[in-house]
């Protein structure tokens, strides 16, 4: 009886846990549902600030973190193969493909920060490019390789060993092999990891603040030098303590809003398969 | 996997991707070496005394950074002691007990959590959790509702997505012939959660509480905008928990600061902010080497 | 002094860059941002003027950056200190002024509801050094003191210790909680009890920041148009554009544009003096 007891508390309990997890999300949502609803209008997301963000709409701002988000997949990408090819195919010891795991981790953790700080010293001093998209663009390239590239390792590593076998057997060499087989299937790694990682990233200031974007004036970059854009976080970091005018502040929700809409829509597009394959396996 | 087909020793694709795969790395190594380079003044100014001196005044060239030592730590330890203990829950319940359609969504939520950006969190900290923390608090007569405790709770929940994804992979994975054997036995859920899954996925949930404590300890924006932003705030008596309601300064809340950009000309200053980061980076690396292992010695040891 | 190397290497770089002649860069005060903003707008829409505007690291920021060659022009609500010179003995630092804005110190409405008013000089620098720390040793409510300080650095800080100790320098260093911008400032103020901090006089809605007068000895001078325009109150200061020797070309334009009455309705409209306002 007593063991009945402690089985559904324990079971209430963490039941409890969930909830509070569930809930959070959902108070966050609503707060800035609530809060920023209001601002959204199809006149919103085409026309660009006026009057310091009291008026008009984020126009440039969405289109800046569009360029920064696109730059930083473009500059992972290949790098990203690279790496899942390399772990995957080219290193023989298992010691140095732990090695190379545990370096992605390592970068995976050093706080966002950190890269901005960087990126100030290599690019906005030392290259004397100033405020630059591409700045932007490669630090945010940094911050999203770990997750893409750890996607794409386990892509490669769910690949059967009947295939490779059967390809070697065929005769192919083992760069043909790379083509035919593992790189095909690392797209799929490389699509879904992007999009989680460029979730996360779409949505980080730290890197930027110092190194690509500014508050107002910019529309779209001309060079690489001195070519900072506007950016959808960046504007509320700056409103939440900078806005001179409480009118400012529901288009300030409404930015915040919009990023979260952004970020959750790439959220959902990568969950989209690992859906279908996880209902898939639970049928098995 | 690897070595299989004869290779062509100089096929362009192995050696683009050896070349890539060397470029990310000499990055990383670039960011430590940059750092380690430019944070030379400050070092030889204050030697040891940077990491243990309390006082921070830049206009007299003091450099001390323990109280941010302290700030950093202290949130991340109160939002870990919030964040722990939920999130694990959760991940048990989400592992254990939910049915499979209810844990899709749960985990579904969970992750449109985790995708959250820091300004947000931010922006809700500084409109809502300051004045709610503030009118709790009043009796203590704190000076606001900015304080490490703010950023603490904050931090919990930022953390929590991320602590309940990877606690529950690791709990999730635990052989079902394993679970199904301890129900045979006869041992209620309960009782195979913590005789059976727990002990052995417990690496797999430690690894997940040390990636969550790396991320609590550099985030950056959102303790920015609730956690006062006050130097030298050195806690009289370490453990207690006073100091923890007021407002407080940590290492990466330094570098997010107008300091950054005042520092730029001043070769000390600038090297003393670097120092910071470098301090920063030092703690959470370790933090993260230390999760890695532990994570992946459980994948070793899983049958 | 690798940093100064590094430095010169880039303004080497900046000054050779083409980038350098399409937009027009300006960086500095939030103060100065916000009438700037709205006519860089209204040149962008007239004249498809090219201007990019920033506010990293407020008027210090904006001084620095005109010095190390990055932007064109600087904005400033403190004027260029010989310090500042002497940092940056390649930029033949030029104010433009523009306007005219008052730093009150901004209180709670408990403090203002408590009684407290206006305050002086040496009470103002007790608070500052946590000599004072409870309201009812300056005549208020028995409440803990939450002085909320302005990042040094910005305009409005430099302005409030020169008025306190008459130079920046002769300021202690003290440990407060933080505040950057405008906004956050107020926000703070207007949920904390017991909240002082120094902000932009525009910036108290006299609802949940009240600004206080200054003691000027007899008088107690409150930061209103006619007292900030006459001098006679004391924390006011000048807010310039900056620029690196004569202004030139769409600086120069700029900068004719702000001073137009156009331009200077901007800087009445967000709660500034406009030049025409002052009395001398």
């Amino acid at each position: 009886m007593k063991r009945k007891i402690i089985d559904h508390l324990f079971r209430a309990i963490t039941a409890l846990c969930a909830l509070v997890a569930a809930s959070v999300l959902a108070v966050i949502i609503g707060a800035i549902w609530r809060k920023g609803a209001s601002a959204m209008s199809w006149e919103f997301f085409t026309v660009q600030m006026k009057e310091a963000g009291v008026s008009g709409g984020i126009l440039y701002h969405i289109a800046g973190t569009a360029i920064l988000i696109l730059t930083a997949f473009l500059a992972c990408a290949p790098v990203a193969i690279s790496i899942g090819l390399v772990h995957g195919v080219y290193l023989k010891r298992e010691h140095t493909r732990r090695a190379v795991m545990l370096v992605l981790y390592i970068l995976n953790g050093v706080p966002a920060i950190l890269f901005g700080i960087f990126g100030m010293m290599v690019f906005v001093q030392y290259l004397g490019w100033g405020k630059s998209w591409l700045s932007g663009g490669l630090l945010l390239a940094l911050m999203l390789l770990p997750t893409v590239t750890v996607a794409i390792v386990a892509r490669i590593e769910g690949i059967p060993r009947g295939q490779i076998e059967a390809a070697a057997g065929l005769g192919l060499r083992q760069s043909q092999i790379v083509h035919a087989i593992y790189l095909p299937r690392s797209f799929g790694g490389l699509i879904t990891g992007s999009l989680v990682g460029l979730a996360r990233v779409a949505g980080e200031t730290a890197p930027i603040m110092f190194t690509a974007t500014i508050f107002a004036g910019a529309t779209l970059p001309t060079g690489i030098k001195e070519s900072p854009v506007l950016s959808l976080p960046y504007h509320i970091f700056i409103l939440a303590q900078d806005s001179f005018d409480p009118a400012a502040g529901s288009k300030l929700w409404g930015t915040a809003l919009t990023l979260l809409l952004l970020v959750f829509a790439f959220s959902i597009i990568a969950l989209i398969p690992r859906l279908k394959s996880a209902v898939a396996q639970h049928h098995d | 996997m690897s070595g299989v087909g004869a290779g062509r020793r100089f096929s362009l694709t192995r050696w683009a991707s050896t070349g890539f795969s060397a470029l990310a790395l000499l990055t990383l190594l670039a960011i430590v070496s940059l750092f380690l380079w430019q944070a030379l003044p400050v070092w030889k100014l204050e030697g040891t005394g940077f990491v243990t001196r309390e006082k921070w005044f830049y206009r007299q060239d003091q450099y001390g950074a323990a109280p941010m030592i302290y700030g950093t730590l202290a949130v991340a330890a109160v939002a870990m002691i919030l964040a722990a203990p939920v999130g694990i829950g959760a991940a048990i319940y989400c592992a254990c007990f939910l049915p499979p359609r209810l844990r899709l969504g749960f985990k579904v939520a969970i992750e449109l959590l985790a995708g959250v950006p820091s300004v947000v969190y931010g922006l809700l900290g500084i409109l809502l959790l300051r004045d709610w923390v503030y009118v709790a608090l009043e009796r203590f007569d704190v000076l606001s509702g900015d304080s490490l405790l703010t950023a603490g709770i904050l931090l919990a929940v930022m953390i929590l997505p991320t602590l309940i994804t990877l606690a529950d992979d690791a709990l999730y994975h635990v052989p079902l012939s394993r679970r199904l054997a301890a129900r045979g036995l006869g041992l209620t859920c309960t009782e195979t959660i913590l005789h059976v899954t727990l002990p052995h996925a417990w690496r797999g949930v430690l690894a997940a509480l040390l990636l969550a404590l790396g991320r609590a300890c550099g985030e950056m924006i959102a303790v920015f905008l609730v956690v006062g932003r006050q130097d030298n705030q050195w806690p009289e008596k370490l453990w207690s928990p006073r100091p923890l309601i007021e407002a407080g300064q940590t290492l990466s809340t330094k570098l997010g600061s107008s300091e950054t950009n005042i520092a730029y000309g001043n070769p000390v200053h600038w090297s003393a902010i670097v120092g910071v980061g470098l301090l920063l980076l030092f703690i959470v690396t370790t933090v993260t080497i230390i999760g890695s292992k532990v994570g992946l010695l459980g994948k070793r040891h899983e049958t | 002094m690798k940093v100064k190397s590094l430095q010169l290497f880039l303004s080497f770089l900046l000054s050779a860059s083409p980038a350098w002649a399409e937009a027009l860069k300006i960086n500095g005060s939030t103060t100065v941002n916000l009438p700037a903003t709205e006519a860089a707008e209204v040149l962008r829409n007239e004249k498809k003027m090219e201007i990019q505007l920033d506010t990293q690291g407020g008027s210090s920021g904006g001084i620095s950056m005109l010095g190390e060659g990055l932007v064109h022009l600087g904005m400033s609500s403190k004027h260029v200190s010989d310090d500042d010179r002497k940092k940056f003995p390649k930029c033949d630092y030029k104010e433009i002024q523009v306007g005219e804005d008052a730093v009150a110190l901004v209180v709670s409405k408990d403090v203002w509801d408590g009684g407290v008013k206006s305050l002086g000089k040496e009470q103002v620098a007790a608070i500052y050094e946590g000599r004072i720390k409870n309201w009812k040793d300056v005549g208020g409510p028995d409440k803990r003191i939450a002085f909320f300080n302005k990042e040094p650095g910005r305009g409005t800080w430099e302005v409030f210790v020169h008025w306190v100790y008459g130079d920046p320098k002769k300021a202690p260093q003290v440990s407060f909680p933080e505040v950057g911008g405008n906004e956050e400032g107020r926000n703070k103020v207007a949920s904390t009890k017991g909240a002082i901090t120094q902000l932009s006089s525009s910036w108290a809605d006299g609802k949940t920041a009240f600004a206080l007068s200054l003691k000027v000895g007899d008088k107690d001078v409150s930061p209103e148009t006619e007292y900030i325009a006459s001098g006679e109150y004391p924390m006011s200061r000048p807010l310039f554009l900056l620029s690196n020797g004569e202004a030139t070309g769409t600086a120069k334009e700029f900068a004719d544009f702000m001073l137009s009455p156009r331009g200077q309705e901007f800087v009445r409209k967000h709660g500034y003096l406009a030049l025409a306002d002052l009395k001398r």
